[in-house]
C-alpha cells in the first residue's frame, strides 16, 4: 500500500514539473512583451525598461526558470501584469467562490448520481431506465453554458424564482457586515449565525450549482449504471441471490461496494472537468470564482496568472486522482 | 405520443433534481426581499426615505487595476473618478475649463507660471481639510512614481506652496496646465498626511480623498462598493445615491437583463443588436454620445509601396467608410474629419474627408505606375477586437478590387506594438489599426504621440515625419493657454498636412451608448472622462 502511494506521488511530481516546464516555454514562446503589459497601456521606452528589469526579463532563461520553480516551491506563483498583485492571494481571494461551487456539484454527484445508476441498473431497460439514460446523456452533451441561459432564462427571468447571479444580493452586501472566517460565504454566515446571509448565499448558489452539477451527476449516473449492470452478471451474485438475500442487500450491499472503484475515479475525474466548467458558468453568472479569474486573465493576456490557474489545475487534478486512486486501492486486487 | 410522455416526465425528473439540490433554497425566496430593489424602485415613487438608495454599474471587466490613483491608467477610472477629484473638470460641449478643487487659476504672459487658487472648506474622508500643500504633495508623488500616465506633467518644472489655498506650478515649455489638471488620470489629490501616517491606504484606499464616495468593501477583480462621504464639500441631498456597486458583469446577456430588471443602474459595453431592441423597452433609457475614440488604420509611410502618397491616397479612396459604420458598429459612429475625434475642440468639418470611390483609387494607382496593383500588404489589429477585425474585412474585399491582396493578422496588443517597432523595417506591417483616445482633452493628445517625428517609433507607426506639421502642432500646443482661436485653427491647419499625405485612414469617431434605467435623471456623458458615471449628479425619480 505504501509503495504504491509513494510511486503515485513520485508520478504526480513529475506530472506537475511537466507541466510547470510547459507552462513556462509556453509563455516564452507566444510572442508578447510582459514587460510592456506591466509598464501600462502608453507606456514610455524608460518605464518598459524599467518594468524588464523589475520583473527579471533580462536575465537568461534558465535563470528565470529556475526562479519560477523556486517560487513555485514555496507557493509563489508571480505577479499579475494587469493588477501587480501576487497571483497566489488572487487565487485566495477567488478560489472559495468556486470551492463552493464544485463542492455543491459533487455532493449531487454522489447522492443524485449514485442512486441514479442503482435504480437505473435494477429497473434495466424499464421506463425509469430510459429515463435516466436519456437524462444522462442529455446532460453531458448539452454545453453547460447553455444549460446555465437557459436556466437564467426560465428560473430568473420568466418565474423569478431565484437571482441572475452573484454570490449575494447586493442589498445584503451593503446593508450588512459580511463575516469573514475562511473566505467561504456559506460557511462562515452559518458559523457566525447570519441565517439571513447564509440563506441569501444558498439561494443564489442554486441556478450555478445545477448549472455546474448535471454533468457531474450524468456522469456518475452512467458510470454507476454500467459498473452495475456488469457486477450483476458475475457469479457470486447469483450466489448471493441463491443464497436467499433480499434483493435489496445484494444490491446496495454486495454489488454497490464493487463498483464503487470506477464510480470514485469519474467522481474525482469529473472535480477536474467541473473547474473547467466553471469558466462559462461563472462568466453568465457573475461568480467571483477562479472561472472568472482566469477569463479575464485570458482575455488581459495577463500569462502569469494564466500559468498561475494551470499550475493550480494540474495540481488539484493530480491530487484527486491520488486520492481516487487511493480509494480504488482499498480493493486489494488493484494494488499490484 | 410516448415521446410526448417521454418528455413531460423528462421534464418533472429536471424538477424533481431541482428541488434535491436546492431543497431548502425556497425558502428563502417566499419573503423575496432580495428582489425588492429592482421592482418598487421602477414602477412606484419610493416612499419610505429609509430604503437604501444605491446605484450598480455593470462593468464589461473588473472595476480597477491599482489602488493607487498616481498609477491606474486603465479601468480604475470610473472608479477613482468618484472617490478622487482633479483641481478642475474639463466640459467638452462648452469647450472650457471648470473649477473643482480649485476656485480660480490664472496663467502668466508667458504661459510659464500657472497659479491655482485652492477651495476652501473641502474637506478630505479621513476629516483633514484640503491644503496646497496636499495639492504639491499629489502631484509631486504622481511624477516621481512615474508610473501611467503620469507623463502628462513632464513640463512641470517645480510646485510651489505660496500660501495654504494658493499653489504654483513652474514651467520649463509653454502646455496647456489646466487641461493637464483636468485629465481623468493621474491629476488626482489626494492627502499627504493621509498618505504618509497610513502606508495601508492604497491597498484600503480609504479616507485620502476628497470625492463623494468613499470605500465601503472590494472585491477584487469582481465589484467594489462605495459609500457617500458625508462631508463631501458639494453636499448631498435624500434623493442622491448613498451607495454605488461598481460590479463586473462579463457576460453580455447578463448586462442586458441586468439593466432590463433593473438590477444594474447603468451598464456598458452592449452589442449593438442589442441597443437596437433595449430603445424600444420603456423601462431602460438609451443615451448615444460622441466618445473621444476613433478607429484609425495608420499607413507605413517608409516601406514600399506605401512610401509613395499616391499609392496612400488611392487606399485612403479605396476603403468602405460608410459600410463599415453601418455594419461594423451599427452605425453608432460617424465617418472622421482627420484625426481630431467628434466633439472635441480641433474638430472641423471643413476638412476634406476621403469618400469611397475604386474609379479614384484606380486612377491614384495609374499615376503611381501601379495600375494594375499586384501588391501585397500586411494589416495588424489587436486580436479580440471584432469591430477591427470586421472593419478590416471590409476593406480586404475592396482591395481586391483593386487587384491588391491584404494579408490581415489579429495579434495580442503588446506583439502588434512590439512588430510595428520591430528592427526589422521590412517585417513592420503595412496597416497598423487600432483605437486612438486622448489622454488629457487636447488635440495635441491625438496629433502628437501619433504623427509627430519619433528617433525610436513609439506610437507614431505610421513612422510620419514631417517637420511643417511638427512645428504646427508643437506651436499649437504651446499657444493653448494663451490664444485658443489661434490654437485650434492651427491644428485644423495640421490635420490638413496629415490628410493631404495620407498618413493614415481615418475611419470614424465612434459613439458611446449608455444604457440606463429609465427613470435615471441627472446622467451627463462627458467623453473627456471615458466610462466615467459621476454618481454624484444621478438620482432615480
Amino acid at each position: 500500500m505504501k509503495k504504491f502511494i509513494l510511486r503515485r506521488l513520485l508520478l504526480g511530481i513529475i506530472v506537475l514539473l511537466g507541466v510547470a516546464l510547459l507552462t513556462f516555454f509556453l509563455a516564452r514562446v507566444v510572442p508578447s512583451d510582459p514587460a510592456a503589459k506591466w509598464a501600462g497601456p502608453r507606456a514610455t521606452p524608460e518605464q518598459i525598461a524599467r518594468a524588464t528589469i523589475e520583473l527579471g526579463l533580462d536575465k537568461p532563461l534558465y535563470v528565470q526558470f529556475g526562479k519560477y520553480l523556486l517560487d513555485l516551491l514555496q507557493g509563489n506563483l508571480g505577479y499579475s501584469l494587469r493588477t501587480r498583485r501576487p497571483i497566489t492571494l488572487e487565487l485566495q481571494e477567488s478560489l472559495p467562490a468556486t470551492i463552493e461551487l464544485v463542492l455543491i456539484s459533487t455532493i449531487a454527484a454522489v447522492f443524485v448520481g449514485i442512486p441514479l445508476g442503482v435504480i437505473s441498473a435494477k429497473r434495466k431497460d424499464q421506463l425509469i431506465d430510459h429515463l435516466s439514460r436519456l437524462f444522462s446523456i442529455g446532460v453531458v452533451s448539452l454545453p453547460t453554458f447553455w444549460i446555465g441561459l437557459i436556466l437564467q432564462l426560465v428560473f430568473f427571468r420568466v418565474l423569478g424564482l431565484f437571482p441572475m447571479g452573484g454570490q449575494l444580493s447586493t442589498e445584503i452586501k451593503i446593508t450588512m457586515d459580511i463575516p469573514k472566517v475562511t473566505g467561504f460565504i456559506m460557511f462562515d454566515s452559518l458559523v457566525t449565525g447570519n441565517f439571513r446571509i447564509f440563506l441569501d448565499a444558498l439561494w443564489h448558489i442554486v441556478l450555478p450549482g445545477i448549472t455546474i452539477g448535471m454533468y457531474p451527476v450524468g456522469l456518475v449516473a452512467r458510470m454507476t449504471r454500467s459498473a452495475l449492470l456488469e457486477i450483476l452478471n458475475e457469479d457470486y451474485i447469483t450466489a448471493a441471490r441463491s443464497y436467499g438475500l433480499s434483493e435489496r442487500i445484494v444490491l446496495w450491499s454486495y454489488a454497490l461496494k464493487n463498483s464503487i472503484g470506477p464510480t470514485s475515479t469519474v467522481v474525482a475525474l469529473s472535480i477536474g472537468y467541473t473547474l473547467v466548467n466553471t469558466f462559462l458558468t461563472e462568466s453568465i453568472f457573475t461568480w467571483p470564482g477562479i472561472g472568472n479569474y482566469i477569463a479575464s486573465a485570458v482575455i488581459g493576456l495577463d500569462y502569469p496568472a494564466i500559468m498561475g490557474v494551470t499550475i493550480f489545475s494540474a495540481f488539484s487534478y493530480v491530487v484527486l486522482n491520488l486520492i481516487a486512486d487511493i480509494i480504488i486501492a482499498l480493493d486489494p486486487r488493484v494494488r499490484v | 405520443m410516448k415521446k410526448l410522455i417521454h418528455l413531460i416526465v423528462v421534464l418533472l425528473f429536471v424538477a424533481a433534481l431541482i428541488s434535491a439540490c436546492g431543497g431548502k433554497p425556497q425558502e428563502p425566496a417566499q419573503p423575496a426581499e432580495p428582489q425588492k430593489p429592482a421592482e418598487p424602485a421602477q414602477q412606484e415613487k419610493p416612499a419610505e426615505a429609509a430604503k437604501p438608495q444605491f446605484a450598480v454599474y455593470a462593468l464589461n471587466s473588473e472595476p480597477l487595476t491599482s489602488w493607487d490613483p498616481a498609477i491606474e491608467f486603465s479601468n480604475g477610472i470610473h472608479l477613482h473618478n468618484n472617490m478622487y477629484e482633479q483641481l478642475v473638470r474639463y466640459e467638452p460641449l462648452e469647450k472650457k475649463v471648470k473649477p473643482l478643487l480649485a476656485e480660480s487659476y490664472t496663467v502668466s504672459e508667458d504661459g510659464l507660471t500657472w497659479t491655482f487658487k485652492i477651495r476652501q472648506g473641502v474637506k478630505f474622508q479621513n476629516g483633514d481639510p484640503l491644503t496646497a500643500e496636499d495639492v504639491k504633495y499629489s502631484i509631486d508623488r504622481t511624477m516621481q512614481i512615474g508610473a501611467g500616465a503620469s507623463y502628462i506633467w513632464s513640463a512641470v518644472e517645480n510646485i510651489t506652496v505660496k500660501d495654504p489655498q494658493t499653489v504654483e506650478f513652474k514651467l520649463s515649455y509653454q502646455t496647456p496646465l489646466d487641461l493637464v489638471a483636468s485629465t481623468g488620470y493621474a491629476a488626482f489629490i489626494y492627502s499627504k498626511k493621509c498618505v504618509n501616517e497610513n502606508n495601508e491606504w492604497i491597498e484600503e484606499a480609504k479616507g485620502c480623498g476628497t470625492g463623494p464616495y468613499m470605500l465601503k468593501s472590494a472585491k477584487w477583480g469582481d465589484e467594489v462598493i462605495v459609500e457617500k462621504f458625508a462631508d463631501y464639500w458639494g453636499g448631498w441631498a435624500d434623493k442622491h445615491f448613498s451607495t454605488v456597486v461598481f460590479k463586473k458583469v462579463a457576460e453580455p446577456a447578463t448586462r442586458r437583463q441586468m439593466i432590463e430588471t433593473g438590477e444594474a443602474t447603468v451598464a456598458v459595453e452592449l452589442p449593438y443588436t442589442d441597443v437596437d431592441i433595449l430603445k424600444n423597452n420603456p423601462n431602460v433609457a438609451v443615451s448615444v454620445d460622441p466618445s473621444f475614440q476613433n478607429l484609425i488604420g495608420m499607413f507605413n509611410t517608409k516601406k514600399p509601396p506605401l512610401d509613395n502618397v499616391k499609392v496612400r491616397q488611392a487606399l485612403a479612396y479605396a476603403f468602405p467608410y460608410q459600410e463599415v459604420i453601418d455594419t461594423v458598429i451599427g452605425g453608432y459612429g460617424r465617418q472622421s474629419y482627420g484625426m481630431v475625434p467628434y466633439g472635441l475642440w480641433g474638430w472641423s468639418d471643413k476638412l476634406p474627408q476621403y469618400k469611397t470611390n475604386i474609379d479614384k483609387a484606380k486612377e491614384l494607382l495609374a499615376e503611381a505606375g501601379m495600375a494594375d496593383g499586384g501588391f501585397k500588404l500586411l494589416l495588424t489589429y489587436t486580436a479580440g477586437n471584432e469591430a477591427e477585425k470586421s472593419a478590416a474585412e471590409l476593406y480586404k474585399a475592396e482591395l481586391a478590387k483593386l487587384n491588391i491582396e491584404l494579408e490581415i493578422r489579429g495579434m495580442p496588443w503588446d506583439s502588434q506594438w512590439e512588430l510595428a517597432k520591430s528592427t526589422d523595417l521590412a517585417a513592420r506591417q503595412d496597416i497598423f489599426v487600432m483605437y486612438w483616445w486622448p489622454d488629457l482633452p487636447s488635440p495635441y493628445s491625438f496629433l502628437f504621440s501619433t504623427f509627430h517625428s519619433e528617433e525610436e517609433p513609439l506610437f507614431n507607426l505610421a513612422y510620419y515625419s514631417n517637420p511643417e506639421f511638427d512645428s504646427l502642432i508643437d506651436q499649437a500646443n504651446q499657444l493653448t493657454a494663451t490664444d485658443f482661436a489661434k490654437a485650434e485653427s492651427m491644428f485644423v491647419e495640421a490635420q490638413k498636412i496629415l490628410l493631404e499625405d495620407a498618413a493614415s485612414l481615418f475611419i470614424y469617431d465612434r459613439q458611446d451608448i449608455w444604457v440606463t434605467v429609465g427613470n435615471l435623471r441627472g446622467f451627463k456623458f462627458n467623453p473627456a472622462y471615458p466610462t466615467v458615471v459621476f454618481f454624484h449628479d444621478l438620482y432615480l425619480e
